[in-house]
């Protein structure tokens, strides 16, 4: 298939892994862009020495094209991304944050800058700066997004920016991607159908829960980190959404975060602190968050941990190889999309 | 030419059909949707009398050959009772009328299956909207003929489920054996092209059916419409267990704040009242009642007439699936 996202960046499929913290990590970036798509490495949970290993290891196992993400909002975020520049990584896609300087950096090497947006102001601002292609996200994808559903996000986008969409929340089959294509987009993410896959580094207890899990049960809520996040519905999650921001535990996670990512303890809580209230509130309720993901995605601890899932969860039945997911995926939508055009003939 | 299970089944030009909308899907409206090559909505609720009632079908029947829809909610209010419901359902068998939008209540729990059976033999096609596959499934069983799987993303009262049409459309067409028809989050053709991807055999609209030339509402609300944006809705009501997405307004905002200091029924009723949003749509003051639109709100930009719209719907479509085919290599 050939849109101005394959043809741009060099791949076989407009299809991106969207960077998932502690599944979008090398082996399962490499094994999306060795399947024809398009991996994004998840550097969130990540300093920049570790950063910068993560994509040395890619490098070692695909040469595709690949991506890795910058959450701007995250401590450390801005080195991470000096190291994705360093390392000249094809595709990098940032969020939460203003990536012009990114964008005006990775341009000079030949590289290719995502924004991921959820409305048509902040995907113009980005457009203006230069960024590339936008990942729009829909209320219905997993972790962070907005009210606007894909549905109408997607079009509106499509119609007012020059750049290509790339859709993200409600994709998980062909017929999803004939509809992307159908409203506009040139590109789908998915994060919650590739988390489900053989090579996904997701906890068997969670890939399991994925496929017993139907639409309907996922919760959207400001509570669990802050801002609008889109989880699972396990009774860790309901717990954690009703209790909302813990500060003892947000101290001990901190630590935790500071040890994890190599940095001194008294520099993280001054650097937060120094940020204002407002960022500091907003920083606590992501370090429980990071703890409460971090468990469920490495340890499959579904007592407390909480995984951030789209509503497409409920239309996965199978865990197949992310080869043998693309192909499928192609061939249905290539096939929806002929029944589209034989109900208009 | 469009050729879906829905076309089909309605001898319809295109597969677009308006929804219920209380106090605006009168005849001329409903007649006018139907005769640009839809299918127009009669809403069952603006009548409180089988004489009224009878009679606005009569009088659709009068502005077009064409068929249309009678929107019946099978949920008791202040003003429309359970003897209402059956009075609705009683006149649409005796007129024959084309298809029921239900809504609410499963209809066989509100009437019993006779009422099911009274229908069926009088050859009125009987179609339920819901948001989720539970409810569908039940529909299915009882002999509906299709059903509407709306979204969270549409004006009225979207199902506590909160599944977008995108996700809920791809379910419902995969565990059903019955025609879904797309609703909430559609206003424009590549919405259309997007749902037959999907599965759909075709689209309800109702916020874009608003800023035609033929809806018989204020011009400042038509206005209001293009002016706002997809964000500009807001959902309220789940404190009350009957959640609702409308357009962003003071008296929503004043609901909004009730609802968050616990406040109760009684404070509210007041404020949601009908007879309310009659008003505002006649005096066109979007402040004064909740007004039940979606979030494709964001994608109108102009007031066409019906049939305008619908022309540009299927040219768009056509054109965002030759798009998409040539992207696949179709």
């Amino acid at each position: 298939m050939k849109t101005r996202i394959t043809e741009m960046v060099g791949i076989k499929y407009p299809i991106v892994l969207s960077g998932m913290s502690w599944i979008s990590t090398p082996k399962m970036v490499a094994a999306v862009s060795n399947a024809g798509g398009l991996g994004i490495l998840a550097t969130g949970p990540l300093n920049a020495e570790q950063t910068r290993e993560s994509i040395r290891e890619i490098r070692k196992l695909t040469d595709k094209p690949f991506g890795a993400n910058a959450s701007l909002m995250f401590p450390g975020a801005a080195e991470n991304a000096k190291v994705l520049l360093q390392e000249k990584v094809p595709v990098i896609n940032f969020a939460l944050g203003k990536g012009d300087w990114i964008v005006k950096e990775a341009h000079k090497y030949g590289g290719k800058v995502f924004a991921t947006v959820v409305n048509v102001k902040h995907a113009k601002r980005a457009q203006d700066f230069g960024t590339d292609a936008v990942i729009a996200t829909g209320q219905e994808a997993a972790a962070h997004g907005e009210d606007v559903t894909s549905l109408v996000l997607i079009p509106h986008l499509a119609e007012n920016l020059d750049i290509p969409v790339i859709a993200a929340g409600g994709f998980a089959d062909g017929r999803g991607i004939a509809a992307a294509l159908a409203l506009g987009a040139e590109g789908v993410a998915m994060g919650t159908r590739l988390m489900t896959t053989k090579e996904s580094p997701l906890h068997e207890n969670f890939k399991k829960l994925t496929l017993e899990k139907d639409v309907y049960d996922t919760l959207f809520s400001k509570r669990f980190d802050g801002i609008l996040c889109r989880v699972m519905k396990t009774d860790a999650a309901k717990h954690a959404i009703k209790n909302g921001l813990s500060w003892p535990a947000a101290f001990f996670n901190s630590q935790d975060i500071a040890k994890q990512m190599g940095v001194p303890y008294f520099k993280l809580f001054l650097g937060v602190l120094l940020s204002g209230y407002k960022n500091a509130r907003q920083l606590a309720f992501m370090a429980n968050a990071f703890k409460a993901i971090r468990v469920a995605t490495e340890n499959g601890d579904s007592k407390t941990g909480v995984l951030p899932v789209g509503q497409v969860q409920g239309l996965i039945h199978d865990q197949p190889t992310v080869a043998e997911l693309f192909e499928r995926i192609m061939k249905e939508a290539k096939s929806a999309q002929s029944k589209v055009n034989a109900a208009l003939d | 030419m469009f050729k879906t299970a829905i076309t089909e089944m309605f001898g319809v030009k295109y597969p677009i059909i308006c929804g219920a909308m209380m106090w605006l899907c009168k005849p001329k409206m409903c007649a006018a949707v139907s005769n640009a090559g839809g299918i127009g909505n009669l809403t069952a609720a603006n009548y409180e009398t089988a004489d009224e009632f009878r009679a606005a079908i009569r009088e659709t029947r009068k502005l077009t050959d064409k068929p249309f829809f009678i929107a019946i909610t099978l949920l008791p209010s202040m003003r429309i009772t359970p003897e209402h419901h059956k009075m609705y359902v009683r006149i649409c068998a005796e007129e024959k009328v084309d298809g029921i939008e239900f809504s609410g209540t499963p209809l066989d729990k509100v009437a019993g299956m006779e009422a099911v059976e009274l229908l069926k033999n009088a050859g009125v096609r009987m179609f339920h909207k819901v948001g989720a596959v539970r409810h569908a499934l039940h529909a299915q069983k009882i002999g509906f003929d299709g059903v509407y799987a709306a979204g969270i993303e549409e004006g009225g009262h979207p199902l506590n489920d909160d599944v977008t049409t995108m996700v809920l459309t791809r379910k419902m067409v995969s565990s059903l054996k019955i025609p879904v028809v797309s609703v909430g989050g559609i206003a424009d053709g590549s919405g259309l092209a997007a749902a037959l991807a999907l599965g759909a055999d075709g689209v309800m609209m109702a916020s874009r059916f608003i800023a035609t030339k033929e809806c018989e509402v204020h011009d400042n609300i038509k206005q209001e419409l293009i002016r706002r944006q997809e964000f500009d809705t807001v959902i309220y009501g789940k404190s009350i267990g009957l959640q609702g997405r409308g357009l962003k307004s003071k008296v929503l905002e004043e609901v909004l704040a009730i609802e968050a200091r616990h406040g109760g029924f009684e404070e509210l009723i007041p404020l949601l009242s009908g007879q309310k949003v009659k008003e505002a749509w006649e005096t066109g003051d979007v402040d004064y009642a909740p007004l039940m639109v979606g979030q494709s709100i964001g994608l109108i930009n102009d007031i066409p007439t019906c049939a305008e719209l619908m022309e540009r719907m299927a040219a768009e479509a056509k054109e965002h699936s030759a798009r998409a085919a040539k992207l696949c290599g179709n």
